[in-house]
């Protein structure tokens, strides 16, 4: 108030009043993204709900019996899903065991070691395949990599360990069609391996030279630089890049519908055809109605959860990672 | 021993042996030609300053000596730099071995993304495999000659990463003393550091001449006058002149160097 009335009372001045469109602007921008930021909420939660209320029947009927049960019959309208679960998670980590190395790999020849002519055609064609569609990924695997996974790996490793303890049994295939868990982990990894990689190198390329350097300067050599300074250094976000592979590995659906075999049974060998959520639900959705509908959408539920408890891992890994 | 030297580190000893001797050094990056004709002699447990304006091919000069320019392919350096009998710069010298005997601490803290104590055992164990007991005793040994051991005593797990910039560039020293090398050079050590960090760095130096040969590069003129027995002035990647730090500062011989010294360019 005091300010007004100084201002009015300078002689000779008149007031001015400045009215900004700035500040209209200001208004409609700052509603318009609130709003934007809200439409997520809004979308997650409509998502979640409808995921609920769908496969709710199915809860219902089977219990906690829907999650530990390995039925899947469509005549008598008993579902359960620990084959699809098992699947996913066999596959994912099947993927990670085989992408992971393989894209450290990538990521630290390309930062470290590639001389200059080839670190340039090697990282585009990483950023390449990380733009392939996955359908092409599913039409070569089911065409060209199964067929010699079957003759090649399939056969000949069947054959040496038939009959052992425990290997005889994880590694052995009862109808070596090339088709499976393996098959579908396999063509996982070749997915994952992209993303990993190309975020792995962004990361390393970040690290200042001068730690890299210094690391050098003491005498260390470039298995022993990247083993303890740049890998650690660049560690969380290297977790970061592996979960969101883990990520991509756990939702894929159309690679690994090709290639997974699709069995409902849940067999004891890694080489034996099964499926995962995604791959049953998209096996099964245009059929399906009743219980079946409901426990389809009750499975895309588990996912959702199971993906959110790799997320929630991620967050846990991180801060201990942090912590050091 | 008269109290004027006392005051002043300039102590310096011409009969010291000659640990690193620079002939004839040219330095490229690519096409371009950084250190024209280099000539120095580095003294036995003596710390020499290398000072002169930015781009002076100073830190390019540092660099050599440990062989950290290898790691960057399009810069080579031709001529001789003799460290006990060897040109190290042919390509038949191990540069991992050659780099635990020439230990360098660069512009920023670079603690190692591990403990404490790991940071300073890091350079240690790359060489030898002592006992545990012994490598404590060198872990402890070093931290305390680079005065940092009754600050992190208590907390030797923790990463290094948590200390202040100070402490970081301690670790450093200590970490590079550990490995008991012959010559340590330093690259602008405390420009990122507030003065009684810079302080702190200073007195360790003046400790460490007594155990290592030290070549320095620093933007500050004090700097250089205050810990130094001999000086280096360099200008567009030439050495100016080279002569006891005393003479560089109170009697050179070149108007360049005279100008540099007292402020008049750079």
């Amino acid at each position: 108030m005091t300010a007004a009335t100084d201002m009015t009372s300078i002689p000779g001045a008149t007031p001015i009043v400045r009215k900004t469109p700035k500040a209209t602007f200001d208004l409609v921008f700052r509603n318009a993204s609130f709003g934007a930021a809200l439409l997520v909420l809004v979308l997650l939660a409509g998502i979640m709900a409808s995921m609920v209320i769908g496969g709710w029947p199915a809860f219902r009927e089977f219990g906690l019996g829907f999650i530990t049960s390995s039925v899947w019959d469509t005549q008598n309208d008993q579902y359960g899903a620990w084959p699809a679960i098992v699947g996913t998670l066999s596959t994912a980590l099947i993927a990670l065991v085989i992408g992971v190395p393989l894209s450290l790999g990538i990521a630290v020849y390309l930062t470290q070691l590639a001389p200059g002519w080839f670190k340039k055609p090697v990282a585009t064609a990483v950023e390449l395949l990380a733009a392939v569609p996955s359908i092409i990924y599913g039409m070569w695997g089911l065409f060209v990599f199964v067929p010699l996974f079957a003759a090649y790996v399939q056969i000949p490793l069947s054959n040496i360990v038939e009959g052992l303890p425990i290997v005889g049994t994880v590694l052995y295939s009862r109808s070596p069609s090339g088709l499976g868990i393996f098959t579908a982990g396999i063509i996982l990894a070749f997915m994952i391996v992209p993303f990993i990689a190309s975020i792995t190198r962004d990361m390393l390329e970040q690290i200042p030279s001068v730690l890299r350097e210094s690391a050098y300067g003491i005498g260390a050599t470039t298995w022993e630089v990247v083993r303890h300074v740049l890998v650690p250094q660049a560690g969380v976000s290297i977790i970061g890049a592996v979960m969101l592979g883990l990520g991509r590995a756990l939702g894929e659906t159309m690679a690994v519908t090709f290639v997974v075999g699709n069995a409902n049974r849940l067999s004891a060998s890694i080489l034996d055809p099964g499926s995962t959520i995604a791959s049953r639900i998209a096996n099964e959705f245009n059929e399906a109605m009743g219980l079946q509908l409901n426990s389809l959408i009750a499975l895309g539920c588990i996912l959702f959860f199971v993906t959110f408890v790799v997320l929630v891992i991620a967050r846990l890994l991180v801060a201990r990672v942090k912590r050091y | 021993m008269l109290s004027t030297l006392e005051l002043s580190p300039q102590s310096l000893d011409a009969e010291a042996p000659v640990r690193i001797a620079v002939k004839n050094l040219d330095f490229y990056y690519g096409e371009h030609k950084a250190l024209k004709n280099i000539n120095l002699d580095f003294r036995d447990r003596h710390v020499t300053a290398l000072i002169g304006p930015s781009g002076c091919g100073k830190s390019t000069l540092l660099r050599i000596f440990n062989r950290i320019y290898s790691l960057y392919p399009e810069q080579r350096a031709e001529g001789q730099i003799m460290l006990d009998g060897r040109n190290i710069i042919s390509n038949d010298v191990d540069v991992n071995e050659l780099r635990s005997r020439v230990g360098m601490v660069f512009q920023k803290p670079t603690p190692f993304p591990m403990s404490i104590y790991d940071n300073v055992a890091f350079g240690i164990r790359l060489y030898e495999k002592p006992p545990k007991s012994e490598l404590d005793d060198r872990v402890e040994g070093a931290l305390r000659r680079a005065a940092l051991w009754d600050e992190v005593k208590d907390k030797l797990k923790s990463s290094g990463m948590g200390l202040s910039g100070g402490q970081q560039q301690r670790l450093c020293i200590a970490r590079t003393i550990a490995q008991k090398p012959e010559v340590i050079l330093f690259d602008e050590p405390t420009s990122a550091l507030d003065p009684i960090s810079t302080g702190k760095i200073e007195d360790l130096l003046e400790q460490l001449k007594s155990d290592f040969t030290i070549a320095i590069v620093t933007h500050n003129m004090q700097q250089a006058a205050r810990i130094s027995q001999y000086t280096a002035f360099m200008y567009l990647g030439e050495v100016i002149e080279f002569a006891p730090t005393n003479t560089i500062f109170m009697n050179p011989a070149k108007k360049q160097t005279q100008d540099y010294v007292t402020g008049r360019f750079g």
